[in-house]
């Protein structure tokens, strides 16, 4: 290896080299930044809301006017919803899931207590709740239908008396013991948790609810309001059909609604992520663009190295050296210089890191993201520099016979 | 050590074909000194080029060192030119990243020898053209006639079977020229085999031998009248 003649010629020339250690260094911080935010938006994006989302949807229901007689219309619209052929079950709720808008309060261990331990989203459900969402109830039971209350509007503050709620909330209200048969203080009134289900995200999808994303209470109510979600589940692969037949039937029910759009939990993930999605595109774009920017710039200066030094590589090839070896010289000084761009490049990454989770509360970036950073600029120098080489080892060695 | 017979070298175009050397002949022996001269356009530097291995011919047989190098393909030229030739150019060809040590070792280098030997080497080649206290200089620092001499060791330095000299006095005035020259017949005495193109005749003069080349062809081949007479003086 020529390492010493060629840093020693690199010492006398070193604003070219320099220019592409920079260029590398920031596509490397840049690149293992991007990579990492988009890895992260994706995992948040793909993560499981514990519901059966393939088979459930929701209708969006708003009844016209002020009917007197709500509880009537809703238990009327949910035996229709659940006779309908194909429909494993269905409930009323105040919220669903990846809907981006709910209810929450914080969770407390006694009363009066000045913080509360932990805040949670609230789903209003009837013994039907689980059933309809395809949840795992992990421990404890599902309610009875005798402990199912009417609940109307928003303004309704009856005090849920038992409550089912998530593994994770569990788990952070009790850490290290059994959340089953405890009781939590709910705006100071107690309720006994006497389920606990494998999962069930909160309605948000921004990453600020990162916190407390898993940390859902499950309140038996029958949520009685002029606009409210119908979230039914049906048979594997009968989603499109039973949708259609739900507004139907709920239309022949009773024409004085008004339908939202409605949709299933797949499309309301769509919906819900669908600015992550154009982020991750997005700096997707702008990291492939980079990665071509600095190829172009290694090729561009490369190719002006090699013109700059035809004479020399004449004088290298008259003296002896092979094709191979001024294909191998060239891509050894490459290598110097990506690998002094990578190493500056895995330091800013982590710096520009570090500032980021200081400003914005992001994640620590994962050590392998610079490692593959480094080796993906290592490679791509690699290439990049292969046809200026190519063409370096094609200039003929009789060129050190003719004048300077 | 150097033998053409019937060689040719022709310049094709679409249109034309143009011989720079044409039924050239010339048989070097080991521990010869000779001056290969001619006008400007002659072949002289096509005749150089051929062989240092630089470039190849079109017809007619050319043995280095008893191997016959037609059919070679360019890895094996580019090996033969590292082991069995050392360059001497016109413009000293150092190149001006490298210092003088590191441009000695360029050749060395791709002959593939250790870091003491090539180490050993350098040290021996610069004792010989004097320059050993130059090792560290780049060659923008040193004269021309220093610069030939730094080209001059690394031609030496990997102990080639032949030295080829292109002009290697013609960017240097008259007092540098006489030193390399001087340079030039002390390796010959010590039995170097040194073909030097020039088109100078006070210099082929201190040749053992002249060959002049008209259009591609060998015209005279005498041998130098001051060496013939200092031959039978000794005699």
């Amino acid at each position: 290896m020529e390492l010493v003649p060629i840093l020693s010629a690199m010492r006398r020339n070193k604003v070219g080299a320099i220019i592409i250690v920079v260029q590398m260094a920031v596509t490397l911080a840049i690149l293992c930044n991007a990579l990492f935010i988009i890895e992260q938006r994706i995992a948040w994006s793909e993560r499981p809301t514990g519901a059966d989302e393939r088979n459930v949807f929701v209708i969006i229901n708003q009844w016209v006017g002020d009917p007197t007689n709500l509880p009537a219309l809703l238990q009327a619209d949910l035996a229709g919803l659940r006779a309908l052929p194909g429909v494993i079950d269905a409930f009323a709720s105040n919220s669903f899931l990846l809907s981006n808008g709910g209810w929450s309060y914080g969770v407390d261990l006694m009363p009066d207590q000045k913080e509360s331990t932990a805040q949670a989203a609230r789903y209003f459900t009837d013994e039907h709740g689980l059933q309809s969402l395809g949840l795992k109830l992990i421990a404890g039971r599902n309610f009875n239908a005798d402990e199912i209350a009417d609940l109307f509007g928003v303004n309704d503050q009856t005090p849920a008396v038992s409550v089912i709620i998530t593994k994770a909330l569990a788990e952070k209200l009790f850490p290290g013991k059994s959340a089953l048969g405890q009781s939590v203080w709910i705006a100071n009134h107690a309720a006994n948790i006497i389920g606990i289900v494998d999962r069930l995200q909160v309605p948000w999808v921004d990453p600020s609810v990162a916190k407390f994303s898993d940390y859902s209470i499950l309140e038996p109510f029958r949520y009685v309001a002029s606009g409210l979600y119908y979230i039914v589940r049906t048979q594997p692969g009968q989603l499109e059909a039973v949708l259609k037949a739900a507004e139907k039937e709920l239309f022949d029910l009773n024409r004085e609604r008004v339908l939202g759009k409605s949709r299933s939990l797949t499309e309301a993930r769509v919906e819900a992520y669908k600015d992550d999605r154009g982020l991750a595109v997005i700096l997707g774009v702008v990291c492939a663009a980079l990665l071509v920017i600095t190829a172009f710039g290694i090729v561009g200066l490369t190719s002006y190295w090699v013109a700059q030094r035809r004479r020399q590589i004449g004088i290298r090839r008259a003296l002896g050296a092979t094709r191979h070896a001024i294909v191998r010289y060239f891509q050894t000084e490459n290598l110097l210089i990506a690998g002094a761009g990578a190493a500056i490049g895995v330091a800013l990454a982590l710096s520009l890191n570090l500032w980021m989770v200081n400003a914005f509360a992001m994640q620590r970036l994962h050590g392998s993201y610079p490692l593959v950073g480094a080796i993906v600029v290592l490679i791509l120098g690699q290439a990049a520099v292969l046809w200026p080489a190519l063409k370096a080892a094609s200039i003929p060695p009789e060129l050190a016979t003719r004048a300077a | 050590m150097l033998k053409m017979t019937h060689l040719s070298k022709a310049y094709r175009t679409e249109v034309v074909e143009t011989f720079a050397l044409r039924d050239f002949s010339i048989h070097v022996r080991e521990g010869e000194f000779v001056a290969v001269t001619g006008p400007s356009g002659s072949g002289k530097t096509t005749f150089l080029t051929i062989a240092g291995l630089l470039e190849e011919f079109s017809g007619g047989e050319y043995q280095l060192d008893g191997a016959n190098v037609r059919g070679l393909n360019d890895n094996q030229r580019s090996k033969l030119r590292n082991e069995k030739i050392g360059f001497i150019f016109q413009a000293f060809n150092l190149i001006a990243d490298l210092n003088v040590q590191d441009n000695i070792d360029v050749p060395l280098r791709y002959r593939g020898f250790n870091g003491a030997e090539r180490r050993r080497r350098i040290q021996e080649a610069l004792g010989r053209v004097g320059l050993s206290a130059r090792s560290r200089h780049y060659p923008a620092e040193l004269s021309g006639g220093q610069q030939q001499r730094v080209a001059i060791a690394r031609a030496l330095a990997g102990s080639p079977r032949l030295l080829l000299a292109d002009e290697p006095t013609g960017n240097l005035d008259t007092q540098m020229a006489r030193g390399v020259m001087d340079l030039l017949e002390e390796l010959h005495r010590d039995g170097a085999t040194i073909v030097m193109v020039t088109h100078d005749p006070e210099l082929a003069v201190r040749a053992q031998r002249e060959v002049h080349i008209v259009d591609g062809q060998v015209v005279d081949m005498a041998p130098q009248p001051r060496l013939v007479e200092a031959a039978q003086a000794g005699s």
